[in-house]
């Protein structure tokens, strides 16, 4: 984490800087099928980021010694685009978002029924057009509505949702300040029906009583985004707006 | 599937370009509907989004300083980038830059720059010493035919709406970029032997050679292009160059509307 102690996050009213309460999560709005080149996509704003993932597949999985003879393997590319931060990233490959790339694809493997597919490939391509903190597991929420959108068989989807730590006070959903200044940070992969747990990092510093309750956040927080999900994927085919 | 599909494709476009028809239903020189959004991205200092079709682009526009070039003390810089990325379509491949991409990237740029649009000693702070250079990246989300012109048009109407960031970088008040004028391009592509205006996916892919016309506010020429195999006479480019400046036009006018709201 950034450096803290010198920056008030918490208003003296007990809020954060933004009117949030501790358990509060910033507004999350999905749609799913928006890009018609892909063979599912979604389209996920959390807070003010904005996270689009594309999926491609099953087919062929090439170079041929990525193939799995038993199942498919799920390729992920996670990418900021250029004009999605502050300062201008330079396009390309990074050690960030190659191993957020990797753990994704992890996470997904872990949902999707990869054992249908033998010896193919599925292509999951998460791209940030907006980045305020927490861009990975609005990355992961929608990689799993694009998924589904793509009628690819999962034995449930996943949600992307993050605690964290500031001024001593465990917080849902950290947004960019809270993230720069705060103390600790805990971004996860749900999955909604089964309670399970298919995406873990952290950094910073928690107690086990203050993971506990980070927890505990992350999981009402994947419940209300689940609902979101599951409606963007209604919508999409109960013949709505697409 | 690249090279299996055309062959059937092209017979049936030829047959329909006998017919003067095009696979959508579209005439020889009508484009698609185009909806352009404009200041849509946080984070971005410009933003564009453009939908025409099943194409969806975006184009972002950032500030950095820097010193500039000896040979031109008093001048900013101005760069356009293009990136397909794989999330566009099936056939593209990560990696580095391609040479579509480049190609792509750098026809964008010419259109811009050359039509003069932006003053680069505008983009002086300190002769000599401090500069801004504005770069503009184009992300192809979706490629659905005639990605150029989609390309095009993002990066100028993202380049209108651009606010210097001055009071970030510590040099004034933040201001409006100023942008003298509208460039704006317009692509062609034989199809069944003739040329039509935007093509769709299918019609580049059953198609032959490409040509892209940047015309500025005057009708004036800024960047041409010719891409892919194949040859066309004087006689056939007259007749697009009329339907640029009529399409150009058009999308001029849209930019003004989207900026009048």
């Amino acid at each position: 984490m950034g450096g803290y102690g010198d920056v008030q996050l918490l208003r003296d009213d007990g809020l954060r800087l933004d009117g949030r309460k501790l358990d509060e999560m910033r507004p999350v709005s999905i749609e799913a099928g928006i890009l018609p080149a892909a063979d599912g996509s979604a389209m996920v704003t959390h807070g003010l980021n904005v996270a689009v993932a594309a999926v491609y597949g099953p087919m062929e999985a090439h170079p041929r010694k990525i193939q799995r003879q038993d199942r498919a393997v799920i390729d992920v590319r996670y990418n900021m685009a250029p004009f999605s931060t502050g300062d201008r990233i330079r396009p390309g490959y990074n050690r960030r978002s190659r191993e957020i790339s990797k753990v994704t694809a992890e996470a997904l493997e872990s949902v999707v029924l990869v054992e249908r597919y033998p010896r193919s490939k599925i292509r999951v391509e998460i791209e940030i057009l907006a980045a305020e903190a927490g861009t990975r597991c609005a990355g992961i929420t929608a990689a799993a509505v694009a998924l589904a959108d793509a009628g690819i068989p999962m034995r449930d989807l996943i949600v992307g949702v993050a605690s964290g730590k500031v001024e001593d006070t465990v917080v849902l959903d950290l947004d960019k300040a809270e993230d720069n200044y705060g103390q600790a940070d805990l971004p996860v992969g749900i999955l909604p029906n089964t309670g399970e747990i298919a995406f873990l990092q952290m950094d910073g510093d928690l107690s086990p009583d203050e993971y506990n309750l980070a927890m505990e956040y992350n999981f009402k927080a994947a419940a209300e985004i689940h609902e979101i999900m599951v409606d963007a994927l209604k919508r999409r085919y109960e013949g709505g707006e697409n | 599937m690249v090279e299996l599909v055309p062959t059937l494709l092209r017979q049936e476009l030829a047959r329909l370009a006998e017919d003067d028809q095009r696979l959508d239903g579209r005439e020889q020189w009508e484009g698609r509907d185009v909806s352009l959004e404009i200041d849509c991205l946080y984070n971005a200092e410009g933003s564009a989004k453009v939908v025409m079709g099943k194409t969806i682009v975006y184009a972002g526009v950032k500030f950095e300083l820097r010193t500039p070039w000896p040979d031109r003390p008093t001048q900013g810089s101005l760069m356009c980038g293009a990136e397909l990325r794989p999330v566009a379509h099936r056939k593209y491949e990560p990696g580095p830059p391609s040479p579509q991409s480049i190609e792509l990237g750098r026809v964008v740029d010419r259109g811009i720059r050359e039509s003069g649009c932006i003053d680069m000693e505008s983009l002086c702070i300190v002769p000599g010493e401090k500069v801004w250079g504005v770069m503009i990246d184009i992300h192809v989300l979706s490629d659905g035919g005639n990605i150029f012109d989609a390309c095009g048009l993002a990066a100028i109407a993202a380049l209108r709406t651009a606010i210097v960031p001055a009071e970030r970088f510590d040099v004034g008040e933040d201001y409006k970029l100023k942008v003298n004028g509208t460039p704006i391009m317009a692509s062609f592509t034989r199809v069944g032997g003739r040329y039509i205006y935007d093509p769709s996916e299918e019609e580049e892919l059953g198609g032959d050679e490409r040509i892209h016309i940047t015309l500025g506010d005057e009708g004036h020429l800024h960047s041409l292009q010719k891409g892919l195999r194949g040859v066309f006479t004087p006689a056939e480019f007259a007749e697009i160059f009329e339907v640029a400046h009529q399409r150009c036009g058009d999308l001029r006018t849209l930019v003004a509307n989207q900026e009048g709201n």
